[in-house]
């Protein structure tokens, strides 16, 4: 139990004192406001009066916020939600389904005539940056295929580290060879050439142009979704360089008032934002309807005039906060869960639905495991031995227990790599045939046919697994319990604690026998999760288990080229049926991200996908 | 006095310079750019932005070969005997002497983070550290000050009990649980229960309107913390004090005993008072880093912290180098005070 559960405690408890105890402590407080009341006082109506002149959502970031609000400088969930505000990418995600692509600055999906190798768009007609002075005329000009194709460009300049350029490493005909090129003409000091000519792009008129892969890629789509391919206009680039990230211009529906790093971030309404209907009613599932998801289907968004964030270095203001009303929603920290959840019903207190609260739960596409060098002298390899072997290591986890002890159970347990409300993830989360724990007397069985009986050799040794994983209060218990767990079928787990760069370290040059970690989707497809196993990712690549299985990765390279049908589904259960038979790894696990939604907030349905659904969110002033 | 102080100055501006070298060489043990660019940087990247970043010059003035590539800023001096002469990087180009100019004009390089000057983010950030820690260093020296002569003008008695048993408790409680419990009963509690808005759950305002709703909380739990250690310490200072012989010298011709400890007393005693609080002096412009976190007040501990984290090496080495002039000044400071306090420490 964290301190943060410890006040929750005693705030629940200084709920329940008596009236007497409460008007003596009460008294105290009285003297303090007596004394600090002008200043109070006097916010307090600044504010009000503020409220009243315009509709303004005050939402959270937590931790630090976004280091840049450039798209090509950004990488986390934070700079994703600032940057999604103020630039928008072609695609997004649907705000009613969030695993269905739709247009943004299109008119329509990108169509392809030959497979999936050359890509043609349609630019929405009335998208129009930010009205700003490096327009002729402070009025924004309409967005055209060559902001498309710079924006693209620039993820190839040096001046960003090539941060993102693995969103399109290989992929755009010619891009590579541009990259390299000016690699080459940045190092003998020469400037950066955003007009040199690429093979894959083609402007066909003014909306239209087409982009051509180096091979059918399905995954491309899902890149233009990505904010990182935000589109941003040449000119406020040039004019502020490295200082575009405080003076981001883009399509948006909110412009950007002020930024203090770490502290808040302010915007307003984009007046000239280009026509956004909000999802139509049809869109909406039954749950979502119930809860009036669908009330303002088809009016045109933003409907707020100001979006104040805050950033929350620590859990506690902000959940502070949430609960005095000041904030429209807040994610619910573990330490604070018990305070909002019965733990036993999995549903909101009654005092918080006392209040209007309601919540929201948010599957994660993650993919939490305990990894395997597979190059691994002892556990590695593709032996029947070696598979029986890694199979107990799978047979005698408790992963119920590891829920419970760990995520206060509220993690999703599944078989496979593929997570959950994608395709390929198994029904109700278990494959025809897994080796899930826990399952001790099956551990024995396996171990033995490894040449492990009991957890020991025929020389007599110990099964000892070294398990690598990043130092923190968590892993140090999941790692306590997961001894246990393995000392239970004889086999001597050994923790080792080490900062991530460490971490990062051991599993990159392959020293890691065992080793804590997790994946999160970069986008809602299997395919990212099942590249992991692909033998070319192999260390320092993604492919940290260092899988290599022929088969496997045919199979890999076909879906690759596949667009979404039940022929590639079907792969993707072949392949998440092969590496549950393989165990390159023990898992598997998704956590869930719980939000708290004020009675204020109306439209409020949070994802991570994407956060283009701040314009749909509107408040009651009547209830703030 | 004046040529006390001026001495003092000019005797550790030397000082300073060898801090300055130390901390420039102990950030460079590990590569910065290689550090911030992450392990998927290549060595193409990493040479680019050293030189960008003004990293490839040599630290100190050197006499040597040029290296390889464009020889602009190495001049070739005339040497007799030696062939060709000898090249040397023009020291006020060095980092060091660059470095130290741009400190001396405080236009310091840009963050590589947040691509703003340093200069700016010192600014910025020193002012909400000091709207907290110095209204609490404040606080806290007096009111400990008033604790430690009342604690030993009663020494023994109850009240001197209870105030070092209150002194222990309070030093025995966690920062953490001083702040945590401080922003739920302080501002979140009286709001909900009582209807009360005393102060902010979080937020900076330093104006003359909004101090105190934003920024007495954190300074109270500031005072809180360390109330407990400096009350202990000067009840301490204030009965070693007692024991002197001038004290027994006041009692024998008749003084009152609030007359020796208010003006005797405390007036010897300001020599360990000075040090102690010019000891705690340049940690007002630290900030505190925790108080900073949850009360979300944009100060230098906070900045700091985050810039450590994002291995932002530009921030680190100048806040680095402003810390150690602080101290340094607040040394001078020190002596200063000693000099005008106790007229023999100027003498001497």
């Amino acid at each position: 139990m964290g301190l943060s559960s410890i006040v929750g405690g005693l705030g629940w408890a200084m709920g329940r004192l008596s009236r007497g105890v409460r008007v003596s402590a009460g008294a105290l407080a009285v003297v303090a406001g007596l004394w600090l009341a002008p200043a109070g006082a006097a916010l307090g109506a600044g504010q009000a009066g503020q409220q009243s002149a315009a509709k303004v959502l005050r939402l959270p970031i937590r931790t630090d916020g976004p280091k840049s609000l450039d798209p090509a400088e950004g990488s986390t969930l934070y700079e994703n939600l600032a940057c999604a505000q103020i630039m928008e990418p072609l695609l997004t995600f649907s705000y009613a389904s969030p695993g269905t692509l739709e247009p943004l600055l299109l008119t329509k999906l990108p169509e392809s005539a030959d497979g999936g190798k050359t890509w043609q768009f349609e630019l929405k007609e009335g998208v129009r940056f930010h009205d700003h002075e490096v327009f002729p005329g402070g009025k924004g000009r309409a967005v055209t295929p060559r902001d498309v194709f710079y924006t693209l460009r620039r993820l190839a300049d040096p001046r960003y580290r090539y941060k993102n350029y693995w969103l399109i490493d290989g992929v755009i005909e010619g891009m590579n060879q541009y990259r390299d090129a000016q690699a080459r003409l940045v190092a003998e000091g020469k400037p950066f050439d955003y007009d040199a000519p690429i093979e894959g792009f083609e402007e066909i008129d003014e909306r239209r142009f087409r982009i051509v892969l180096t091979k059918p890629v399905y995954k491309f789509l899902y890149t233009l979704a990505q904010f990182q391919t935000s589109i941003v206009p040449r000119e406020a680039v040039e004019r502020y360089g490295d200082r575009f990230s405080f003076n981001p211009v883009g399509t948006g529906p909110f412009v950007l008032e002020s930024w203090t790093p770490k502290q808040s971030l302010s915007l307003t309404k984009n007046p000239s934002y280009h026509p956004v209907a909000y999802p139509a009613r049809e869109a909406w599932g039954r749950d979502d309807r119930r809860r009036r998801l669908d009330r303002p289907a088809g009016q045109m968004v933003p409907f707020v005039d100001r979006v104040e964030f805050t950033m929350y270095a620590q859990e506690q203001p902000m959940w502070l906060q949430f609960q005095a009303g000041k904030l429209g929603y807040t994610e619910v920290p573990g330490s604070f869960y018990e305070q909002a959840f019965d733990k036993r019903t999995r549903q909101l207190k009654p005092e918080t639905v006392g209040r209007g609260i309601t919540d929201h739960r948010e599957v994660l596409l993650d993919f939490i495991f305990q990894g395997i060098n597979m190059e691994d002298p002892v556990i590695g390899g593709y032996t029947p031995e070696r598979r029986a072997l890694r199979q107990a290591l799978q047979l005698a986890v408790d992963f119920n227990e590891l829920n419970e002890a760990n995520y206060n159970g509220i993690n999703i347990i599944y078989d496979g790599p593929i997570p959950f409300g994608l395709d390929g993830f198994p029904p109700e989360g278990r494959a025809p045939k897994s080796y899930r724990g826990p399952d001790l007397p099956g551990a024995q069985q396996k171990l033995a046919e490894a040449g492990w009986p009991g957890g020991r050799n025929a020389r007599n040794e110990q099964l000892t697994i070294r398990y690598f994983t990043n130092v923190s209060q968590e892993n140090q218990q999941l790692a306590e319990l997961l001894k246990r767990q393995y000392q239970a079928v004889g086999v001597n787990f050994e923790p080792v604690f080490v900062d991530f760069s460490t971490l990062i370290e051991n599993i990159n040059n392959k020293k890691a026998q065992m080793f804590g970690f997790a994946w999160g989707s970069d986008y809602p497809d299997a395919e990212n999760n099942l590249a992991l196993f692909y033998g070319p990712n192999q260390s320092p690549g993604s492919n940290h288990y260092n899988y290599k299985n022929p088969a496997y990765d045919e199979l890999y390279e076909r879906i690759l080229v596949m667009p979404p049908s039940p022929e590639r589904t079907k792969l993707y259960e072949q392949m998440r049926d092969t590496l549950i038979e393989d165990v390159p790894y023990v898992g598997s696990m998704g956590r869930t991200r719980f939000y708290l939604i004020a009675p204020w907030l109306l439209n409020c349905r949070p994802t991570e996908r994407t956060f283009s659904w701040i314009k749909y969110l509107d408040v009651d002033p009547s209830k703030q | 006095m004046w040529s006390y102080v001026l001495r003092k100055i000019l005797a550790a501006i030397p000082v300073y310079l060898g801090i300055i070298l130390l901390v420039m060489l102990a950030l460079r043990v590990n590569d910065p750019i290689a550090a911030y660019l992450g392990k998927n940087a290549t060595p193409e990247s990493i040479g680019q932005y050293r030189s960008q970043w003004g990293l490839d010059r040599p630290v100190l003035p050197v006499w040597a070969t040029p290296p390889e590539g464009p020889v602009e800023p190495w001049l070739t001096l005339p040497v007799p005997g030696v062939e060709g002469g000898l090249s040397v990087f023009p020291p006020w180009r060095t980092q060091y002497v660059s470095f130290v100019w741009s400190l001396a004009r405080l236009d310091l390089n840009n963050s590589w983070e947040q691509k703003r000057p340093v200069a700016q983010m010192l600014r910025s950030s020193v002012g909400p550290s000091l709207a907290v820690t110095l209204p609490a260093l404040a606080l806290t020296t007096s009111i400990a000050v008033t604790v430690g002569l009342l604690s030993a003008y009663f020494r023994g008695r109850l009240t001197d009990r209870v105030l070092m048993f209150a002194s222990v408790l309070g030093m025995s409680v966690s920062v953490l649980v001083f702040i945590i419990l401080g922003q739920y009963f302080g501002a979140y509690w009286p709001r909900q229960a009582l209807g009360l808005n005393v102060f902010a759950i979080e937020g900076y305002d330093a104006t003359a309107r909004n101090w105190a709703y934003y920024c007495l909380l954190p300074v109270l739990i500031s005072l809180a913390v360390s109330l407990g250690y400096d009350a202990r310490f000067y009840r301490a200072v204030m009965v070693e004090e007692g024991n002197r012989d001038y004290i027994t010298t006041a009692r024998a011709k008749g003084a009152s005993k609030p007359k020796i400890m208010f003006v005797h007393m405390l007036k010897n005693a300001m020599i360990p008072i000075i040090t102690h609080v010019m000891i705690t002096l340049p940690f007002i412009i630290t900030g505190s880093i925790l108080l900073e976190q949850y009360f979300n007040i944009p100060g230098m501990g906070r900045t700091l912290i985050t810039a450590i984290a994002s291995k932002d090496f530009p921030v680190i080495q100048s806040f680095t180098a402003v810390f150690a002039l602080v101290f340094i000044a607040s040394n001078i400071l020190t002596d200063v005070l000693y000099a005008l306090v106790d007229p023999r420490v100027r003498l001497s």
